[in-house]
């Protein structure tokens, strides 16, 4: 198989504060990776360092096989990135939306109209392309912001709480839509501290005070911990971590 | 370089899309300078123009009478009320009823034939410091004027004395506001409006989105900037259109000069709002940020209204500091005198250096700051 992202010992410190922690990881091609934790236990962090926004302390890591410290430039031009707040600007309509940043990524003409085709098609968003973005629903939102983030055909996807307060219909349409990027060779990179969400993962990692204290699927976290809901499996995890770090 | 410079294009015709889909802060852009110049044309205009003025006069005679009609038909006076001489003459100022009271003796006629012995006296409201001393001169001159012209009086030789007025003869205040407006509103639209655009984008989160994206820091402060130097430019041209067909303000010097130079004015003025914006972290400052740190020491320190060299020493090296004093010597330098780059060298390369040092500050800080 081929690697989508790798990291090897990634750390990252903020004066005395480890916010990653020897992060050293292995992600295929056309995986669902789950990346689980709870506020601040870095995985804001590892996201920026993996996007080339934030230079680590130590340790290294390629994504897309570009080195993710010389080579941010070209990591930039092959990854999207789908932030839990939306982004996208109130005052265009869902069209001009698009076509920005298609152009931010240097799509045009033809490429670029094909493109806003498939992407309108796939996430049904056709019918709403004349429309002003704030005035269409928060649901909706969320997709054109994913179909901003996939237009230019990323190699990966990173999704930060993708479906935080929508509705359980269109959460489930959207992770449809998620399984036929993934299926189609697409790596998604997906943060969460929703359970539900982490369930349509392919692996999941959990990640606590900045250090890797799980990294297993679905079910095989579940028999491992035996629990029957991962939410019991990441309560059960942090507490652990947590104990061992105080007892050492 | 071919595909950042199509980054660069694409980002700023983002820029300008945010602009032109709002119409009414388009509208305010376009239309502020306009009024502006109306208000400080008509309503702020400082000229004394058919002033309200009151005659005492104890007897009538036909010097008085003189006095009176030419003074009313003067442009500069209206002569509202003959009074009868009262013992107090601050009267017709506590009622408003005027600003300046000329009060003529009552042997006028006789003492005009003898050398030296006429005297009047001119009373003038000073509450406003300003009005109150170019009554005092308009009063002063007309009537001088008038006895010297038509009452054959002659001017008592102490000292042939001249004065001649240049580059603005008729002390016409258009020629005055004009460059000032241009040092204001070019600096509103370069440092007020790109302040709040970028702190705009901070605070709704779509400059790190930005960021994701390939566009490098330096696109996209290229891309926000370029509009809006384009719409400074678009109100520089609007003020000189207007001050040219409404006010009669020639420019005097080379046209393509003053544009030059203000560029270099609105490349000062864009480096001031991308500090701002690095600094601000919601609009609200950015705006009140803006206001304090550029509108004010402009409209108050830059040689616009007060003369820098009146100031006391503190204020007088403050406006040292301020872009738009070097600008406004520019300006006036061009449109006025009609001086080129050899007097005006000095001022824009102040100009100019400003510009870089503050566009070099900012950019490193915008660029730490993400």
């Amino acid at each position: 198989m081929e690697t989508s992202i790798e990291t090897r010992d990634l750390t990252r410190r903020f004066g005395d504060f480890v916010a990653v922690d020897r992060l050293t990881l292995r992600v295929e091609r056309g995986e669902v990776f789950g990346f689980l934790g709870a506020n601040g236990a870095g995985k804001t962090t590892a996201i920026r360092m993996l996007c080339g926004l934030l230079q680590p302390s130590s340790g290294s890591g390629k994504v897309a096989g570009c080195d993710i410290q010389t080579e941010t430039d070209r990591i930039r031009s092959r990854i999207g990135y789908m932030p839990q707040k939306f982004a996208l600007y109130p005052d265009f309509s869902v069209e001009m939306n698009l076509q920005l940043y298609g152009g931010l990524y240097g799509l045009q003409g033809d490429v670029l109209r094909t493109r806003m085709e498939t992407v309108g098609k796939l996430l049904s968003l056709e019918p709403l392309l004349s429309r002003r973005t704030d005035s269409i629903p928060w649901g909706w939102q969320q997709r054109l912001n994913l179909a901003c983030a996939i237009l230019h055909q990323p190699e990966i996807v990173f999704l930060d709480e993708p479906t935080a307060s929508v509705d359980p219909v269109s959460r489930r349409q959207f992770w449809d839509i998620i399984a036929e990027l993934a299926a189609s060779g697409t790596t998604i990179f997906v943060t969460s501290h929703y359970m539900d969400e982490v369930e349509y993962c392919g692996r999941v990692a959990i990640l606590v005070q900045g250090g890797l204290a799980a990294l297993d699927s679905p079910a095989g976290l579940k028999k491992t911990y035996g629990h029957t809901s991962l939410g019991d499996v990441f309560l059960d995890v942090v507490e652990r971590a947590q104990t061992r770090g105080t007892a050492a | 370089m071919n595909a950042s410079l199509r980054r660069i294009a694409v980002a700023a015709r983002k820029e300008f899309l945010h602009i032109i889909r709002d119409p009414q802060s388009l509208f305010i852009v376009i239309m502020l300078p306009v009024v502006m110049m109306f208000l400080y044309g008509y309503a702020l205009n400082a000229d004394i123009h058919n002033a309200e003025l009151v005659i005492e006069q104890p007897v009538p005679s036909p010097a008085a009478r003189v006095l009176e009609s030419r003074l009313d038909g003067s442009p500069f006076f209206a002569v509202t009320q003959i009074l009868p001489p009262s013992s107090d003459p601050t009267q017709v100022f506590r009622a408003r009823h005027t600003r300046a009271l000329l009060r003529l003796p009552p042997d006028l006629d006789a003492g005009l034939r003898r050398p030296g012995a006429a005297s009047m006296q001119v009373v003038v409201d000073g509450s406003d410091p300003n009005v109150g001393a170019q009554m005092r001169a308009a009063v002063e001159g007309a009537t001088q004027k008038i006895l010297l012209d038509h009452l054959n009086m002659k001017p008592p030789k102490i000292l042939d004395q001249r004065t001649v007025v240049l580059y603005n003869p008729q002390q016409r205040s258009a020629l005055f506001f004009v460059p000032g407006l241009m040092a204001i509103i070019l600096l509103m639209i370069s440092a007020l409006l790109t302040s709040i655009a970028i702190t705009k984008e901070k605070e709704t989160g779509t400059l790190s989105q930005l960021l994701i994206t390939p566009l490098r820091p330096r696109e996209i402060i290229a891309g926000k900037l370029l509009p809006y130097v384009a719409l400074a430019s678009l109100d520089g041209i609007l003020i000189l259109t207007v001050g040219y067909l409404v006010f009669g303000v020639r420019v005097a010097g080379s046209v393509t000069f003053l544009a030059l130079c203000s560029l270099a004015y609105i490349f000062t003025a864009l480096s001031i709002g991308l500090l701002i914006s690095t600094l601000a972290k919601r609009q609200l400052h950015a705006m009140m940020m803006t206001q304090l740190a550029t509108m004010l020491p402009t409209v108050m320190l830059s040689g616009f209204i007060f003369p820098v060299s009146s100031m006391p020493m503190v204020l007088r090296g403050i406006s040292h500091i301020v872009p738009a004093t070097y600008y406004l010597q520019i300006v006036r330098g061009i449109i006025l005198k009609g001086v080129g780059l050899h007097e005006l060298w000095i001022p824009l390369l102040v100009l100019c250096a400003q510009g870089i040092l503050l566009f070099m500050i900012s950019v490193f800080k915008f660029r730490v700051k993400l």
